[in-house]
């Protein structure tokens, strides 16, 4: 694969629910590796818009992975690429243990190895997980929960991860782990996507932002231009 | 393997002893027997509606549709062609599973209320035109089995004992269906789809496909049960066979009452529901007929507010209340 085909690149993106179009025009590139953030306010559609890269929501417009066409796939194909989806309040399979549901993730795996090996990553980097294989995944902590929903997407060894609000109703301390897996996570080469209302999070993390607002692009760049832009300072980070 | 698996192996070896055995004890030509008969085929159809609504929670009150198709067809080859209901059997179940295949391309993308009452709109128009459609079915005047000399080939039996194994094999056979679909990739899929359909989605399970391969497995099961029900009462018309109440909701409610979604509630609903009508049934006819269906009104209302797990739920309530078994 050559490095100036973008990891994703996505290009006057309409979608919305039932005819009502919640992003509008929105346009977004991202490199292999990158570190990418979207901020904005609650409703400007940043879950849409992970969503509609996932093919749960269906749109007008371009998203391409590595060159490939989304639009119009059905979300079931979309993992198999190599994009991997924490969705927005966790969403683990609550009566199942947390080692089902991590091995879940990678179904479409077909080598036992291959299989062994992820999931021994998953739980180096989670090693509270491991304590709790066994355990229903709907009885552990918030945090815990979240840790299994990342495993579990991380099962696919994805080149695009999508963080859909991760740090939503965590514990601080619990803000701050998760802090320090999406650098580890970044550090082994993986793509990664998030989009967070904890703008000062998002934004330590990520080395590049779009700001969103009701379903438009209105600013990009640098996590350090970006921290400094005065209108980002006053509207998200309540300096 | 450890203990407690091998003696849950032994306490279920004796179970399926004692069911095997249990015709010695009853009356060969006695009413007992055929309620017990009748109890095992029910407990057979519930498990096979527990496919599609206990493992991926999708509620069908339109099983009555392959279960007709299915007493249909093997009766229908039977008279006009002389066909082993053996063979008539395999037919409808794959005219069954077509059924279901074709019913759920439109109603799988339905979730809740809506699938039910899809489902429930399909059982009915099958009946209906099972009513019409008398050049075919007969009509409205219902169906006799022909009379042939008893033997396996023929499925027909002169005592009540052979039905009885019969149904005990039947649901065996669909328990273990049950059982094998809910360990494999198929049953992790539905049960993730049960859970939580987007983050299903998202790691890459084809939710549509997965609920239609369920619904197929379950639609052809059902359709065998129809034969073995055709064989075993020896007439029946459009009403029954396709009837909302007398198949659809009681499948739907044994599987509820037993406990939605386990191997064993089936069975353990189906011991109590069919029982208790034939009970009912008796105790009321003479003096206010249809009474016993309010009582199953009452009862299913009863179960779900109470416990919508059923009795399966039960038990681990019993053990927690005297504080034995330990499981939280």
């Amino acid at each position: 694969m050559t490095s100036d085909v973008p990891l994703l690149s996505i290009a006057d993106l309409h979608a919305g629910y039932d005819g009502v179009d919640v992003l509008h025009a929105v346009s977004l590139s991202m490199a292999a590796g990158e570190f990418v953030c979207v901020i904005g306010a609650n409703t400007a559609g940043k879950s849409t818009l992970l969503r509609t890269v996932s093919g749960l929501v269906s749109a007008r417009g371009s998203i391409r992975f590595e060159g490939q066409e989304l639009v119009g796939r059905p979300a079931h194909r979309i993992p198999g690429l190599g994009i991997a989806h924490v969705p927005e309040g966790r969403h683990v399979f609550p009566d199942m243990s947390v080692d089902e549901n991590v091995m879940l993730g990678a179904f479409s795996v077909r080598d036992a190895a291959d299989l062994g090996r992820r999931r021994e990553h998953v739980l180096e980097m989670f090693p509270r997980l491991r304590e709790r294989l066994g355990q229903a995944a709907g009885t552990l902590s918030g945090g815990e929960q979240q840790m299994v929903a990342i495993g579990r997407a991380l099962m696919l060894a994805p080149r695009l991860l999508l963080l859909d609000e991760p740090s939503h109703g965590l514990a601080p301390k619990v803000v701050d782990e998760l802090h320090d897996t999406f650098l580890a996570i970044s550090r082994s080469g993986t793509g990664i996507l998030l989009v967070e209302q904890n703008t000062a999070l998002a934004l330590s993390v990520a080395s590049r932002g779009y700001v969103l607002e009701s379903g438009r692009i209105v600013l990009e760049g640098t996590s350090a231009e970006l921290s400094g832009n005065d209108a980002v300072r006053s509207a998200y980070l309540g300096l | 393997m450890n203990r407690s698996t091998l003696l849950r192996g032994l306490g279920l070896a004796v179970l399926l002893a004692v069911a095997v055995a249990t015709p010695f004890l009853l009356d060969p030509r006695g009413y007992a027997i055929r309620v017990v008969c009748l109890a095992l085929l029910f407990a057979a159809m519930a498990q096979c509606w527990n496919i599609v609504a206990g493992l991926a929670n999708q509620v069908s009150l339109g099983h009555a549709a392959f279960f007709g198709i299915g007493a249909y067809t093997s009766t229908l080859l039977l008279i006009h062609f002389g066909l082993s209901p053996w063979l008539g059997m395999l037919v409808g179940a794959v005219l069954g599973g077509i059924a279901a295949f074709l019913i759920s391309l439109p109603t799988m993308r339905l979730k809740g209320h809506y699938f039910a009452l899809a489902t429930l709109a399909f059982g009915e128009v099958m009946r209906v035109i099972a009513n019409s459609w008398s050049g075919l079915t007969g009509g409205p005047v219902g169906i006799s089995v022909p009379f042939a000399p008893p033997s396996f080939a023929m499925m027909q039996f002169k005592e009540t004992r052979p039905y009885y194994w019969l149904m005990l094999a039947a649901l065996v056979v669909v328990t273990l269906v049950f059982v094998a679909i809910r360990r494999s990739k198929l049953g992790y899929r539905l049960r993730a789809i049960k859970e939580n359909a987007d983050a299903a989605e998202v790691i890459g399970v084809d939710t549509t496909r997965t609920k239609i391969t369920a619904a197929v497995i379950s639609g052809m099961l059902t359709a065998c049960l129809g034969t073995l029900y055709a064989q075993f009462q020896f007439f029946f018309d459009p009403d029954t066979v396709f009837g909302v109440a007398s198949i659809s909701v009681r499948m739907a409610m044994i599987a509820i009452v037993g406990g939605i979604g386990t191997a064993a509630g089936p069975i353990l609903g189906a011991f109590f529901v069919i029982p208790l009508e034939e009970f009912a049934n008796d105790l009321f006819s003479s003096r206010a007929a249809g009474l016993s269906q309010l009582v199953f009104g009452v009862l299913l209302i009863g179960v779900i507010l109470i416990e919508p797990r059923g009795f399966m739920a039960l038990g681990s309530r019993i053990r927690r209340l005297f504080g034995k078994g330990g499981r939280p």
